[in-house]
């Protein structure tokens, strides 16, 4: 069943109406990098469906679920809860593919100073010293676990175990377009101004997200991203 | 053009039927909040129901007509009047408007239900078309008119060579807005699947249905918060896809019901999901609003939803069967 790499915790996937306008196919209750594989291989494979007639919506991924948009009218039918259900199975087992053919994009980053108020904060919390902060969360090549809060907002992780920081106990009004940030053992961008509770370590000049491009958000589920300090 | 802003109003944006397909890179679906409200005043109109409209929120905009045209007015009743004669701009109807007047919606008609009330132009708004939708992504800065509100000196309308004549009065949309929704300011009860139940406190529900939640001031396009009594919200899951109509509860805080314009991934706990069908309440609940929360199953949802479609479906042959007759009468482009 398992073709390749280490034993994985599976549990059996489930598939729950939620609403009417959508099922929930979970694969797991934690944020496992193995489980989110699975989501994303799930993902192409109802993608794949849907373009050969299947009535599904496009997929949003989470962290160990896909959400699934269905008709309204169809909603409960059994047959499609069914078609899930293989589909989930073939995803948990086959995992052997796709993950060395994924992206790799670097995302130049000035850390601390006004680029990152809170890198002090986070190397007192980890009893560091802001270089070593700087230096652990550019050693690690984070997995787009998935995408949310705002347009070309992604989830990265695993930030390195020591360097994991609470969110701020205040979210700041006003998050600058471009800070990078850490909220526990995730790492993300902020693609906008926009209000964010987030511990701020630094700031880039890369466009996570530009409507016009093709295609527009940057980083994309399953990409693999790695920080680059820089000095400007 | 058709219009040059005057007044912004307290927000008003081009909404469509919304932009699916794109919550996997963090868009939301967007579009009308009030579906039912886009797809009247589009059919009174002839449109597609899902064409591009204004959306007006509570205190709507002052327009100056600039070129004759036919409007569609639907969703909630904000005080529409035109200027020069003070005619009325109800929902529910189309209207002809000459150059040189104006148009104002200056705040909800007291008594009457909803906060969000829309207008429609033949063919749509004149709009680029971005990820598949005119609608504006507030969030992002994309789509509609620059990704932002209307202010004062925007020149927005119908495409140049979008037909422009034509008159009608649609017959029974009165009766449309009170089948479509049901709701009224005394009351309004959204229909809701339990669940999914991922970790969460079975004592929630029935408390979530057992109250009369008070709509918060801090709603938007992207979820209305609600106030009454404290619910236990369980510890929920991990970060996954969430839906219009999902119903959260955050941690310390009353329920929050999301709207169109919601994040497409959410971690607070789910307690129920409203039906696709009471979307158009959802998007109508003004603050201050009662509600109420009532389980439905599948059958009911389904027939909920055909029943909708069917009334706006007969209100698009009722429209159509008029314009032929007034073609027929030689009324045309009068």
């Amino acid at each position: 069943m398992t073709t390749s790499g280490s034993p994985m915790t599976v549990q059996p996937p489930r598939v729950v109406t939620y609403g009417d306008s959508a099922v929930l196919v979970i694969l797991g209750e934690t944020v496992d990098p193995e489980v989110n594989a699975a989501v994303h291989r799930l993902a192409s494979a109802v993608r794949a469906a849907a373009a050969t007639g299947m009535p599904f919506g496009a997929p949003v991924p989470g962290y160990a679920s896909l959400l699934v948009p269905v008709d309204p009218l169809l909603v409960g039918a059994a047959a499609t809860s069914d078609a899930l259900l293989q589909l989930a199975v073939r995803a948990l087992e086959h995992r052997d593919d796709g993950d060395r053919a994924r992206r790799e994009i670097t995302i130049a980053t000035r850390y601390g100073g006004e680029d990152g108020p809170d890198l002090a904060e986070v190397a007192r919390h980890a009893g560091l010293r802001p270089a070593d902060v700087v230096e652990l969360h550019a050693s690690v090549a984070y997995r787009v676990y998935m995408l949310g809060f705002a347009p070309g907002f992604a989830y990265l992780g695993d930030v390195p175990a020591a360097i994991a920081t609470p969110r701020r106990e205040t979210p700041r009004p006003r998050v600058p377009a471009g800070s990078v940030a850490i909220a526990d053992s995730q790492t993300a961008v902020y693609p906008f101004h926009s209000p964010g509770g987030w511990q701020l370590i630094g700031r880039t000049e890369v466009v996570l997200w530009d409507a016009a491009r093709n295609p527009p958000a940057l980083l994309e589920p399953g990409d693999r991203v790695r920080f680059v300090p820089s000095e400007s | 053009m058709t219009f040059e802003v005057l007044d912004g109003g307290l927000l008003t944006t081009i909404q469509d039927g919304g932009r699916p397909g794109f919550g996997h890179i963090g868009v939301p679906l967007g579009g009308a909040a009030d579906p039912i409200g886009l797809a009247v005043a589009n059919i009174v109109l002839g449109n597609d129901p899902d064409a591009a409209a204004l959306e007006m929120t509570m205190a709507g905009p002052v327009l100056a007509v600039h070129r004759e045209t036919v409007v569609g007015v639907g969703g909630a009743d904000l005080g529409g009047v035109v200027q020069p004669g003070g005619r009325r701009l109800e929902p529910g109807a189309a209207y002809r408007l000459a150059a040189g007047s104006t148009i104002a919606f200056p705040r909800l008609v007291s008594g009457s239900f909803g906060m969000r009330c829309y207008l429609a132009v033949p063919g749509g708004f004149d709009m680029p078309v971005v990820l598949g939708s005119r609608s504006t992504c507030l969030v992002a800065g994309f789509g509609g008119l620059e990704g932002r509100a209307l202010r004062t000196g925007d020149v927005v309308g119908a495409a140049a060579d979008a037909p422009g004549a034509g008159t009608t009065t649609a017959r029974g949309v009165g009766t449309v807005r009170r089948n479509a929704t049901g709701a009224t300011v005394a009351a309004a009860t959204v229909r809701v699947f339990p669940g999914p139940f991922g970790g969460i406190d079975m004592h929630a529900l029935d408390d979530l249905c057992a109250a009369v939640w008070t709509v918060g001031r801090d709603s938007d396009r992207m979820g209305i918060r609600l106030e009454g009594p404290l619910l236990q919200p369980g510890r929920g899951m991990v970060s996954h896809g969430v839906t219009w109509g999902t119903i959260q509860l955050p941690p310390g805080g009353g329920p929050i019901v999301l709207l169109a314009d919601h994040q497409p991934t959410g971690g607070y706990p789910v307690v129920a999901v409203a039906i696709t069908a009471d979307r158009p309440i959802l998007g109508q609940l003004a603050p201050g609003q009662q509600v109420r929360f009532e389980v439905v199953d599948v059958e009911a949802a389904r027939a909920a939803l055909v029943a909708q479609r069917k009334t706006l479906d007969e209100l698009a042959v009722a429209v159509s069967e008029e314009r032929r007759w007034l073609d027929s009468a030689g009324w045309a482009g009068a």
